[in-house]
């Protein structure tokens, strides 16, 4: 298993104003599995995602990362959990305005001290559809290319699992599709296992398989399905 | 990484370059400190192996130390002239007087204006004189002089005309025959040089059968050093024997660093203040921009930068500031002496200057110290970018836990504040014992650091510690603040109640501010003009038009802006509780954006305090101990002819008339100390002792011989009593034993010890007395009795005839001069913090810009903005200003205690400090002016949306 949680829970504050975001989350993430995280807000969704990227230590429970247990990772080992291991993708706000995209794309690389493979570094940006735009600066981009430039830095260390935290938040359906398209893509030409949050239907029925959280707990797990079934499921979910 | 930096670092390089100013002016004038240092010393030294380098050996008489304040060692018999020009070898020896005197040309005395001394020399053969002449030739009869090119430039003297020459013995006519140039320089630092004949030298100026040097030519074949030891072996031993370059290279040193000891110490402390108020700015400028950018830095590690990859990235950042800003005040410093050199050129005190050259320590200390204190000031803010968890990518305004530091701020400032006052104390009171014992530095460098670093960490303490009274005072200034501005719309509203008045009463507004405005930038201009003027004259006329043209632009962008605000916006309260609320928010950027103009603010103070202290206490003395009417002195401060004194006694109103005369002696016990020649008859009605030890008056009855009265301060330092006996030596080497019998108190005017007239007479040859005092007989008209006296002391023109106001007036306004000098190189401070705070005010402004677009929003107008951000600027520097004088009033009273039994005494120049709280609060509003625009400007939609 890529990634694998078992009993992970999460509260906030103490006594009387203690809120219990996670209450008990199990699952195991198989190797090539793109898998969507859905949930109505409050559910917990982002907060699992948080932890299972280790970017947040869970009350209780364990979370594991190929193989390595990681809730008792100090920052140092983190750091280098997050070279190796994790690539992400967010809504807001990944690229650093200065560099340019082909110098956004390899920042994590060169950050780990490996050298880029010129073969794969090309490799991925025309997968990502930008090879005339390797010099432009994120502020000449657009934001479906500014996504672009994200997944592509997500792919180029070729982590063991992506997390992707509501990465069509932020732009149009016409864009969302391609970003969508493209993530599909990586999860089937280089077996990229991938995580997604989202709350958006239509990115859901893009994953070989769909979490709905609510109030802290995984209440449906199911594979893949089209945008109205989800759709579907969602509505039941809430209505819980 | 470093991509990640310098890139940054370039995209912001507006921020970067305002950043980076401060060390840049820091780093300039360590540049240009140390440029100047060795111009003049490279200048002198060029001047006087030029003036020596046809003399192979120089003989004068031998001092038995090196004096700071001018004693001479006296003449040579002229007949040694004869002995050494038989020594084998020698084949030309000849002498040479020099003394002090100048010109009187019109009726006006043209002695040198700066300071600088003015000589007399008798001119040399051309075997020996390197000068060349411009014009005429050197004087070969009585009655011709020679002047150099300067002299002549500044009186405008041709050859062929007669004037008259202040002599010892009173004033003779003489004839110009020659203008000489002194090499490449015009002048040695301004001191005018008037050549005579060796006769008439000896004549005029008390050297009959005598001479000052003795300069002698070597035979070819014959080295100087060979010849140096063979004249050696045939003169007595008060006279030393040197090489023509040995010779120069003692007298340039002498002379360099008379000037430089003093110059180069002061220079570099302003210089070292102004380098740690720039630390304030980049600490402050690095902890908002790290704030702003921790989305930044938490993208970083969550594509696996480690926190000390993220930490490098900062430091790199305040490492390339550093560097390139000391590069570029290495730039700076040495254009700021080339300035300087044509401004002393101008002012006529014609500092020498050579060529400048670059010493390894010009270029390497200024850039270790700019990029140093650049990297020490970011490592706060470094280490808080480290701390920046990765999540923060993904939440937004994700808050920073505070650091250790900032935890504990109260404890460590409280410690460094009470380490720093330790050390300020025990440098003042114990002469630095406590760094003496821990480093084993000498007497004056430990009192030195122990000041300097008591001083650094208490300014670091006060800085922490007064992000704990940003409130309170944010309260007490803007509350004010608040009920000015109703009181001023309460007055508008009445205004407008009266139909017409309210029009006309804009009107006038809108005229006051069309004229102030054009005031201020004719001001500006006319400074900046004023400079040009110095350096040529048509780029000061284009600078004056284009002063000109500002104004008018200026006039007529006010009249535009208050053409659309008729009727008027009633000003909001609103505005100024916001700008106090926005000030009080984070009180501890407040504190350090405040900091720099508290540094500048506390240094003014204290100078301020310090000086008027030592003047008040000059002046004092002045009331208390001189009981005579006329005060008369050299205004270069050399001593006055002999012949003076009785001049000044034959004037028939004259009651009393008696010099005081001054040398430095060194005591047996070790040091070097003044001596004070007085007559005992006179002296007493012209001075009144303040005695001690049941001393009186009844002393000076039978003062003689060998009996020395001696002031506290030099019983204290030697251990003397009344009774005991001790010993000093004169420059020329002259032992005198002497007893003590009196002890009396003044540490301002008589320092050292006083003895008889008559024994300093036969002590030393400097005799002269230093000040001539008078008094009248009673009834007497001062305006007429003073005119008496001065038409008596024409034949000396040297000395200046003043009533004791005068005199007090002159000393003030010299002083006066010097804290101006002291003031302007202070600004240096005030114009780093003003653009720190002008940085600090950006950058919030860039922070808040949510926040304006939200007051925009629900109509707040532009105008309401600008003044918002306007009064928080001046909230600020108020609250810099209040905190510097309190700093500076405590520095100021250590420094005055400690030396409070010199007689220096505290004052608080109450009306000076208002004075300068309200420059703070002007500097507040300027500083105000670029950063309100840019609020002001903000688009509404842009700003809402704004992330």
């Amino acid at each position: 298993m890529v990634v694998a949680a078992h009993d992970v829970t999460r509260d906030y504050g103490e006594g009387d104003t203690i809120v219990q975001a996670l209450r008990g989350v199990d699952l195991e993430i198989p190797p090539g599995q793109f898998t969507a995280v859905m949930g109505p807000s409050g559910s917990g969704k982002s907060t699992l995602m948080h932890i299972l990227a280790g970017l947040d230590r869970p009350t209780t429970g364990s979370v594991s990362i190929d193989g390595q247990e990681i809730t008792a990772m100090g920052d140092q080992e983190l750091t280098l959990l997050r070279r190796r291991h994790i690539g992400f993708i967010f809504q807001f706000f990944n690229l650093l305005p200065m560099l340019t995209a082909e110098e956004n794309i390899v920042l994590p690389l060169r950050i780990a001290g490996r050298d880029a493979e010129t073969g794969w570094v090309d490799e991925v940006i025309s997968k990502v559809g930008l090879s005339d735009r390797r010099t432009h600066r994120p502020a000449q981009l657009s934001g479906g290319q500014q996504q672009r430039v994200a997944i592509a830095r997500g792919l180029v260390t070729r982590p063991t699992v992506m997390f992707a935290d509501e990465p069509t938040g932020n732009l149009d359906s016409t864009t969302s599709e391609e970003i969508l398209v493209l993530l599909r893509e990586a999860v089937e030409s280089y077996g990229q296992t991938t995580v997604m949050v989202t709350h958006d239907a239509r990115a859901s029925a893009m994953a070989d398989r769909i979490l709905f959280l609510a109030d802290g707990l995984i209440v449906r797990d199911q594979g893949r399905a089209s945008e109205q079934d989800v759709l579907t499921a969602m509505a039941e979910v809430s209505g819980q | 990484m470093i991509l990640v930096a310098l890139r940054g670092l370039w995209g912001r390089k507006t921020r970067a370059i305002l950043t980076a100013i401060s060390i840049v002016l820091g780093t300039a004038m360590i540049a240009g400190t140390f440029v100047l240092r060795d111009q003049i010393t490279g200048a002198f030294d060029s001047i006087f192996q030029t003036g020596l380098e046809k003399t192979d050996v120089l003989a004068s008489k031998r001092t038995a130390f090196t004096s700071n304040n001018g004693a001479q060692p006296g003449p040579l018999p002229a007949s040694l002239i004869g002995t050494i020009a038989h020594v084998d070898g020698v084949a030309r020896a000849e002498g040479q007087i020099q003394a002090a005197g100048a010109l009187v040309v019109n009726g006006k005395y043209a002695g040198s204006s700066s300071g600088a001394p003015s000589l007399v020399v008798s001119s040399l053969s051309d075997a020996f004189n390197p000068y060349t002449f411009s014009a005429g030739h050197a004087p070969t009869a009585s009655g011709e002089v020679v002047v150099n090119s300067k002299l002549a430039d500044d009186k405008h003297l041709k050859v062929g005309q007669h004037v008259q020459l202040a002599t010892a013995i009173g004033l003779k006519p003489v004839t110009i025959v020659g203008i000489f140039n002194l090499g490449t320089a015009s002048s040695i630092g301004g001191a005018t040089i008037v050549g005579t004949t060796f006769e008439d030298a000896q004549q005029w100026y008390d050297r009959v059968d005598q001479t000052s040097t003795i300069s002698v030519k070597a035979d070819p074949g014959v080295s100087q050093q060979q010849l140096k030891q063979r004249i050696i072996a045939a003169v007595p031993h008060f006279v030393k024997v040197q090489t023509g370059p040995e010779a120069a290279k003692e007298q340039a040193n002498q002379v360099a660093s008379g000037i430089n000891d003093f110059l180069t110490p002061l220079l570099l402390a302003f210089a070292g203040a102004t380098v740690f108020a720039g630390a304030f700015i980049i600490f402050n400028t690095f902890s908002i921009t790290v704030a702003q950018r921790s989305r930044e830095f938490a993208l970083l590690r969550t594509i696996g930068a480690s926190r000390r990859q993220v930490l490098r990235s900062v430091l790199i950042e305040a490492l390339v500031i550093g560097l390139l800003a000391s590069l570029s005040g290495i730039v700076v410093g040495i254009g700021f002496a080339k300035l300087l050199d044509t401004l002393f050129d101008r002012s006529g005190s014609g500092l020498p200057t050579s060529a400048i050259t670059l010493k390894p320590l010009t270029i390497w200390l200024p850039l270790v110290v700019g990029t140093a204190v650049a990297m020490l000031a970011a490592i706060g803010p470094a280490f808080r970018a480290t701390r920046v968890p990765p999540i923060a990518a993904l939440r937004e305004g994700a808050e920073l836990p505070p650091s250790w530091m900032a935890r504990h701020r109260g404890l460590l400032a409280s410690l460094m504040g009470a380490a720093g006052l330790g050390l300020l104390v025990d440098g003042v009171f114990d002469k630095g014992g406590v760094v003496h014992a821990l480093f084993g530095f000498g007497s004056t460098p430990s009192v030195l650091i122990s000041m300097a670093g008591g001083a650094i960490l208490c300014f670091l303490a006060v800085a922490m510690l007064s992000s704990y009274v940003v409130q309170p005072l944010a309260e007490v200034i803007g509350v004010p603040l608040g009920l000015l501005i109703r009181l001023g719309d309460w007055i508008g509203t009445q205004i407008l109640r009266v139909p017409g008045l309210g029009r006309a009463w804009y009107v006038v507004r809108r005229v006051v501010s069309y004229v102030l405005a054009f005031l201020l930038f004719m001001l500006l201009g006319g400074m900046v003009c004023g400079i040009l003027a110095l350096i040529s004259t048509p780029l000061a006329l284009f600078g004056l038009l284009v002063s000109a043209a500002l104004s008018i632009y200026a006039v007529f962008r006010v009249w535009r802006r208050t053409e659309t605000e008729w009727p008027p916006e009633r000003p909001s309260p609103l505005t100024s509780q916001l700008a106090r609320e926005n000030t009080a928010r984070n009180p501890a950027r407040t504190a350090v954006t405040s900091s720099s103009l508290m540094i500048g603010v506390a240094l003014v103070v204290f100078v301020a305090v310090f000086v008027n202290g030592f003047k008040d206490s000059f002046l004092g003395a002045l009331d208390n101990s001189i009981t005579s009417d006329l005060i008369i002195q050299s205004d270069s401060f050399s001593p006055i002819p002999a012949e003076a004194v009785p001049a000044a006694q034959a004037v028939p109103d004259v009651q009393t008339a008696a010099g005081i005369q001054f040398t430095d002696a060194k005591i047996n016990h070790g040091g070097i100390d003044t001596v004070n020649g007085i007559d005992p008859l006179d002296f007493p009605q012209l001075y009144k002792f303040d005695w001690q030890k049941g001393g009186s008056d009844a002393l000076l009855g039978h003062f003689q011989g060998d009996e020395a009265l001696i002031e506290e301060q030099f019983a204290k330092s030697h251990h003397l009593q009344i009774g005991q006996h001790f010993q000093v030596t004169s420059i020329e080497g002259n032992k005198l034993n002497l007893k003590v019998v009196g002890q009396y108190k003044d540490p301002v005017l008589m320092t050292g010890i006083s003895i008889p007239t008559s024994t300093f007479d036969t002590w030393t040859t400097n005799s002269d007395p230093g000040v001539l005092l008078v008094k009248f007989k009673p009834g007497v008209n001062l305006d007429q009795g003073k005119a008496q006296v001065a038409a008596a002391l024409k034949q000396f023109p040297v000395a200046t005839v003043r009533t004791n106001s005068e005199y007090k007036q002159h000393t003030e306004s010299q002083v006066n001069g010097f804290l101006t000098f002291l003031y302007v190189l202070l600004a240096m401070i005030g114009i780093i913090s003003l653009v720190g705070i002008i940085n600090t005010l950006a950058l919030s402004v860039f922070e808040r810009t949510r926040e304006i677009g939200m007051l925009r929003a629900v109509g707040t107008t532009r105008r309401q903005l600008r003044r918002m951000v306007r009064y928080e600027s001046v909230i600020t520097s108020v609250i810099g200003g209040l905190i510097g004088v309190g700093v500076g009033l405590v520095f100021g009273w250590i420094l005055t205690k400690g030396l409070s039994d010199q007689g220096i005494q505290f004052s608080v120049p109450v009306s000076f400090i208002i004075v300068v709280l309200i420059v703070a609060a002007l500097a507040g509003v300027l500083a105000a002016i670029l950063p309100a625009r840019r609020a002001a400007r903000l688009d509404v939609l842009e700003a809402l949306q704004y992330e």
